[in-house]
């Protein structure tokens, strides 16, 4: 099945590594290719818009390139919608969550802000315009590793919590299309070092019944070999490091570890590879603000996804 | 006086692991007892002290030639564990501790939910800093919005235990009814029941009204941690790369540490670039006869670009450093890790990485 054809794609992976770059190249890949695609950022620090260099952030949709919009999942106004939602009444919203008894309370169930976020998803998947799915494809830029296992089974958690009533019910809806490989996939974003990689290797085990979901892994700021041909490089290296000047012995140094690298990336590969979904290489791009001409640079890399 | 907390915060992936196993070492050879506690539930602790299992205790590491009375412990916080024993020092009877540790909604909170990670490391915080086995304890926090949630454990659970929610929620377990205290708290206890379900209201209520007893004691603990956050023996410290990647996330996370006055003690940069040396065009020798003047070329024009792209790298971390110092409060200080040619993932490594951060008499320095 492809990438595309799902409802929804949650990307995670270890903090750091390109999450909401390769959400972001996803999305803008599907919305390229016709579909009308909804971004959704959980960390509650707002960073796609600007990848677009466009203005706005928060709850609202935004439209930052033809066919695709994003917004910001705060669990604090997916709980207020939820609630409201639920309530049908946003006076009792107020009364409940703003109350000074009630309110650290309700902050203090950890669990339910993941929960809440992934509901709030959930919702935005069924949201129906003109009789028919507002949303072709919905891109999850996911928390980081550890707390992205932890949102992703909130569902399951929150059933185990409340063994009934309706916020099991909801609960349990929303566990049905997250757990439905179907409608959802996963994609995890690596980087070409061990500790990354560990955690990588790690989540895919942990996670259980979901790793059918996984539809691929990204290796994400893969560095280019410093020179065009290695195996060459590697059988003069002697020679020029005899015949080279202080300045070229400098660079055939840089070049060593350079190539040092390269070669870390390449198992850093086959480790991904061992795991058996497909595997793609995103390339490092040096630059403090990455923008759309850069994001068109790089779809190239996420096309074999 | 000296950093006793060091508190090392940062987003995934920038190497914060090691980085804060490297520092212990550090202060350790610069004759101190150390202890490292990381919270996250990944094992990459334990990877990089090549240590094996770590439990709730902590391990002493092997770490070779160290000065007289220098030592170095490290822990990996097991969080259930660490609840458990906090129900059992502060219950008031065994009677009480047993009903705790039986209820649903306990085994509940102290397992599953993501959050009580920081609840108990705080906990486990204060236990090492106050245990007397240590000079200084340094802290590997879980990536940044973790982190942040970290910062605000003690507040919620001081909040959470505030006597009010405490009376209003063991209500009903002991009168066996909703009766409310505030003005339309009737229609909000109906709201509650209606989302969570009569069952689990009343193993919220239950486990609240088992808790009871240990709540003085509890409350008055999360008031001490909140002040071993902030205090003058605390130092916070970024753990970050000069890539792209990491750069939102470290200014969101100076920006966090401002408003909630935790006390900076400067920047750790690791996988930094270093500029090359000799300026001016590299020359390698003439073109060995075996190889094609075709290969020879292209070969040489990419050497001969090596540095230069290298400076161009240099440049730009140089920038992004600067941006970040521009955002730390006061004048933070920065110690540079170069990028190493291999990874670190043993004590040798460690040791290596070491050399490049400040040590005891440097950080105590930092005035926040």
């Amino acid at each position: 099945m492809k990438l595309l054809d799902r409802r929804v794609v949650l990307v995670t992976g270890k903090g750091g590594v390109g999450k909401t770059t390769i959400s972001a190249l996803i999305a803008l890949r599907a919305a390229r290719a016709g579909k009308r695609v909804l971004l959704c950022e959980t960390s509650g620090v707002t960073q796609v818009p600007a990848l677009f260099r466009v203005a706005g952030r928060g709850y609202d949709p935004v439209e930052v390139a033809p066919r695709l919009h994003t917004l910001s999942i705060t669990s604090e106004a997916a709980i207020e919608d939820y609630v409201v939602m639920q309530l049908h009444f946003r006076r009792l919203y107020k009364l409940v969550f703003r109350n000074r008894v009630v309110g650290p309370f309700i902050d203090a169930v950890p669990g339910l802000h993941d929960l809440i976020q992934l509901g709030k998803v959930f919702d935005l998947e069924r949201t129906q315009l003109g009789g028919r799915p507002a949303w072709d494809l919905i891109v999850v830029d996911a928390p980081a590793t550890g707390h992205g296992l932890t949102m992703l089974a909130s569902p399951r958690a929150m059933m185990e919590l409340t063994i009934a009533g309706p916020f099991h019910d909801n609960a349990r809806d929303i566990a049905a299309l997250f757990e439905d490989h179907a409608r959802t996939a996963l994609v995890l974003v690596s980087l070409p070092e061990d500790m990354p990689l560990k955690e990588t290797e790690e989540l895919y085990q942990r996670l259980g019944p979901l790793r059918e979901a996984v539809h691929g892994l990204v290796l994400n700021e893969v560095h280019p070999a410093p020179v065009p041909d290695p195996a060459l490089y590697r059988t003069l290296a002697p020679t020029l490091r005899e015949r080279a000047d202080e300045a070229g012995r400098e660079a055939l140094a840089i070049a060593d570890a350079a190539l040092l690298r390269t070669g870390r990336q390449d198992d850093a590969r086959r480790r991904l590879q061992a795991l058996g979904p497909k595997v793609v290489d995103v390339p490092f791009l040096y630059r403090r603000d990455l923008g759309p001409t850069d994001l068109s640079g790089l779809l190239p890399a996420v096309e074999a996804l | 006086m000296s950093a006793r907390v060091l508190i090392c915060c940062g987003s995934g992936g920038v190497g914060k692991t090691t980085t804060s196993a490297a520092l212990a070492i550090r202060l350790a050879r610069s004759g101190a007892r150390v202890a490292v506690l990381t919270i996250d539930p990944a094992r990459r602790l334990a990877d990089a002290l090549s240590v094996g299992d770590i439990g709730n205790t902590a391990f002493l590491v092997p770490l070779p030639d160290l000065p007289p009375g220098a030592s170095l412990h490290a822990m990996m916080l097991d969080s259930k564990r660490t609840f458990d024993d906090v129900v059992e020092r502060f219950s008031g009877s065994s009677d009480a501790r047993d009903r705790i540790l039986r209820n649903h909604y306990y085994r509940f909170v102290s397992t599953r939910l993501a959050g009580s990670h920081e609840y108990m490391a705080m906990e486990k915080l204060y236990e090492l800093s106050e245990s007397g086995d240590y000079d200084i304890v340094v802290l590997d926090t879980p990536p940044s919005r973790h982190a942040l949630d970290f910062l605000a454990a003690p507040e919620k659970m001081a909040n959470l235990m505030d006597e009010g929610v405490m009376r209003w929620l063991v209500l009903p377990a002991s009168r066996g009814g909703w009766r409310m205290i505030e003005k339309g708290s009737e229609i909000l206890a109906k709201v509650l029941r209606t989302m969570l379900g009569d069952r689990t209201i009343m193993d919220i209520a239950e486990f609240f009204s088992a808790f009871q007893s240990l709540w003085e004691g509890f409350r008055q603990r999360s008031l001490d941690v909140r002040a071993l956050l902030r205090s003058p023996d605390t130092r916070f410290l970024l753990v970050t790369t000069p890539a792209p990647g990491a750069r939102a996330e470290a200014l969101h996370f100076l920006d966090v540490l401002q408003r909630s006055k935790m006390p900076f003690g400067g920047f750790l940069i690791n996988r930094c670039a270093v500029a090359p040396t000799r300026a001016g065009p590299p020359s390698f020798g003439p073109r060995p006869p075996a190889v094609s003047e075709a290969d020879w070329k292209a070969l040489v024009d990419a050497l001969a670009a090596v540095p230069e792209r290298r400076r161009g790298l240099v440049a730009a971390q140089d920038a992004a450093i600067a941006e970040l110092r521009a955002h730390a409060p006061g004048a933070a200080p920065i110690w540079r890790i170069p990028e190493m040619d291999e990874e670190v993932h043993d004590l040798a490594g460690l040791d290596r990485v070491a050399r490049h951060l400040p040590d005891h008499a440097s950080l105590a320095e930092v005035r926040p």
